[in-house]
């Protein structure tokens, strides 16, 4: 079809380095020589290499529409084959054995230029594969990350069963499966484990009737409490929860401004991983001052920092219940819920809600939001957890 | 990019839920992924934190120098959804090939491009002055926007941990050097995007400084 004899004479080019084109050759008579600077060793040595009869070339930067890296230059009268990237495509499927044998070559190449680039970024080839899973390992346990973690030490025990170790990582496996993994404290698993992940799918649809500054939604609102018998402290709360406080928070999150990110030498994640380890050690005064300062972070540039952002919001809303800032705790846990409504975090943010209101003697608050968490799907312990709190509360009622 | 439907290949799949892991750094490797449905994080412990590497999507490949030999992992893969994966082992890499040529030279066509941008990103890494790999940086976003007209000014949509990523450098020193020349007046800075005057002029710049390196 559109395959093209070409002929040229002694010393033609038949493309030239930083040419973009999608034509592939095949050399069928004369000599062809490529000329490449080898960045792949650091040298930038200029490299020639000879190609031979029926052999292709210009093959990767026409698959990969990139610029050609190398000059193809004949050497005597040569003529080649010029194909399309559609012809190219049909012939090689025709010879898979071809195919195979680049994929081989590809990724030989692919190989060294990796090992390059991880030299000059000083991540070393010394490493040793057997000891570095180990500490992959002891990181996400002491991250109480359990699924990671005991995926990491099965492997290691797998692979290196009788190695220094191996004991260790027997020890720790067990310690994940008994549930008995770091220093415990918290409340809730951490909020990054799979369960709790997947018990918010639905949780959006469950808050399209239950936005939490429109109180004519909440269900049984106790008469009583219209009346002047509120607390100020349950005003103040309320306040916080309305519309108009609400957007001013919001205010302080725009994203937009062309200012400069303030000097923040740390990734929002080593933040964010930080503050967790102050929160699992009490720590609740620092570990805020670090999730206040994620949630100052203007720009977010993936999906993961987006969610450590979200993420940070709970967190915070958390340490401030700990700290008894009842008020700074419903704020933050309330905007998680405006601005997040799909969030994996919303059904713990409205338990910890109930929390508050139960801390703060507004039990009928305390008691609506326990219910409905308890009510929202899928089932997890937040649901149980929720139903023991709303169990405790009427018995109390009950009583008095 | 590959979309395999066939019932063949039913045997081949294998589900993960959202923040499951599906395979470790360091865990010697045999496999290689095509994703199927849903979103894979590739996550690398670098000084003590979790970084995410890339976010992958439907039809992307991972796992993939695991065709060639056994080899530890160079970094994790984790489903960020609910996530359906094609998994084939090493061994079954020729059979799996003989009957889809197809996905043969799209595998080709991956290594093609993920051999350039290995090889872009140590050009830049190989230069000696940070200013000229910030440079270069931006040159190389530029290059792979085909919608950039390079005569005039044009928009990077990138950030400053983007920039420094690239540049194997920290982020603050890469701050220091946007911040220099947004002063000069040769970029504007934003948080989103980096805004150049004349990306030719960088290119100049980085392009006679490499040629006399060597």
């Amino acid at each position: 079809m559109a395959i093209q004899t070409r002929s040229y004479k002694s010393g033609s080019i038949v493309y030239m380095e930083g040419d973009k084109s999608e034509n592939i050759y095949i050399l069928k008579g004369g000599r062809v020589i490529l000329t490449t600077k080898k960045v792949e060793d650091k040298t930038w040595v200029e490299v020639k290499e000879n190609v031979k009869p029926g052999e292709f070339f210009g093959v990767k930067s026409a698959l990969g529409r990139y610029p050609r890296d190398e000059t193809a230059q004949t050497v005597g009268d040569t003529t080649v084959l010029s194909l399309s990237l559609a012809d190219f495509e049909r012939m090689i499927l025709q010879n898979i054995n071809v195919v195979k044998k680049m994929l081989r070559v590809f990724s030989n190449q692919l190989r060294r230029i990796g090992k390059t680039v991880r030299e000059v970024l000083g991540e070393g080839e010394s490493i040793n594969p057997e000891v570095e899973l180990f500490k992959l390992a002891e990181y996400y346990f002491k991250m109480e990350r359990p699924q990671m973690a005991g995926h990491a030490y099965k492997k290691y025990l797998e692979f290196y069963p009788d190695s220094k170790y191996s004991s260790v990582a027997q020890e720790r496996l067990q310690r994940i499966k008994s549930g008995a993994m770091g220093g415990g404290g918290n409340d809730f698993s951490p909020s990054f484990e799979p369960e709790t992940a997947r018990s918010a799918v639905s949780a959006s649809d469950d808050l399209t009737d239950f936005s939490i500054d429109d109180d004519t939604a909440m269900p049984a609102q106790p008469a009583a409490e219209q009346g002047g018998s509120r607390s100020p402290l349950a005003n103040e709360m309320d306040d916080f929860l309305s519309e108009s406080k609400s957007d001013d928070l919001l205010d302080d999150f725009t994203f937009d401004e062309p200012a400069l990110p303030s000097s923040a030498p740390q990734d929002i994640n080593e933040i964010f991983y930080e503050a967790m380890r102050l929160f699992s050690e009490g720590q609740y005064n620092e570990a805020s001052t670090l999730y206040e300062k994620i949630m100052n972070f203007k720009s977010l540039q993936n999906e993961t920092e987006r969610k450590t952002f979200e993420k940070a919001h709970f967190e915070l809303g958390r340490c401030q219940y700990k700290l008894g800032k009842y008020k700074e705790a419903l704020g933050t846990l309330s905007s998680l819920i405006k601005k997040f409504p799909s969030s994996d975090m919303i059904k713990s943010s409205l338990l910890y809600i109930g929390m508050v209101f139960e801390d703060t003697k507004n039990i009928d608050k305390a008691m609506t939001y326990y219910s409905k968490v308890a009510a929202m799907d899928p089932k997890d312990q937040h649901n149980r957890d929720a139903q023991n709190r709303l169990n405790k509360l009427q018995n109390n009622q009950g009583k008095r | 990019m590959i979309q395999l439907e066939s019932p063949v290949f039913d045997k081949f799949t294998v589900e993960f839920a959202p923040n499951e892991l599906i395979f470790c750094e360091f865990e010697p490797g045999n496999e290689f992924y095509i994703i199927q449905s849903g979103r894979i994080r590739i996550v690398k412990i670098v000084n003590n934190t979790e970084k995410t590497l890339d976010v992958l999507k439907p039809g992307d490949v991972f796992g993939e120098m695991a065709i060639l030999e056994e080899e530890p992992r160079s970094a994790s893969a984790i489903a960020v959804d609910h996530s359906k994966l094609l998994k084939f082992h090493r061994d079954n890499f020729d059979a799996l090939i003989q009957g889809n040529p197809q996905m043969a030279y799209k595998l080709l066509v991956i290594f093609s491009k993920r051999i350039y941008d290995a090889k872009r990103r140590l050009m830049i890494l190989l230069l000696e002055e940070p200013q000229l790999k910030v440079m270069d940086v931006l040159n190389m976003l530029a290059e792979d926007d085909p919608h950039i007209d390079m005569q005039g000014p044009i928009i990077l949509r990138c950030n400053i941990q983007e920039v420094a990523n690239w540049a194997g450098m920290q982020i603050s020193d890469v701050q220091k050097i946007l911040t220099h020349f947004n002063q000069l007046g040769k970029i504007e800075l934003f948080n989103d995007r980096i805004h150049v005057k004349n990306i030719r002029d960088f290119q100049r710049v980085v392009n006679s400084r490499r040629k006399s390196s060597v």
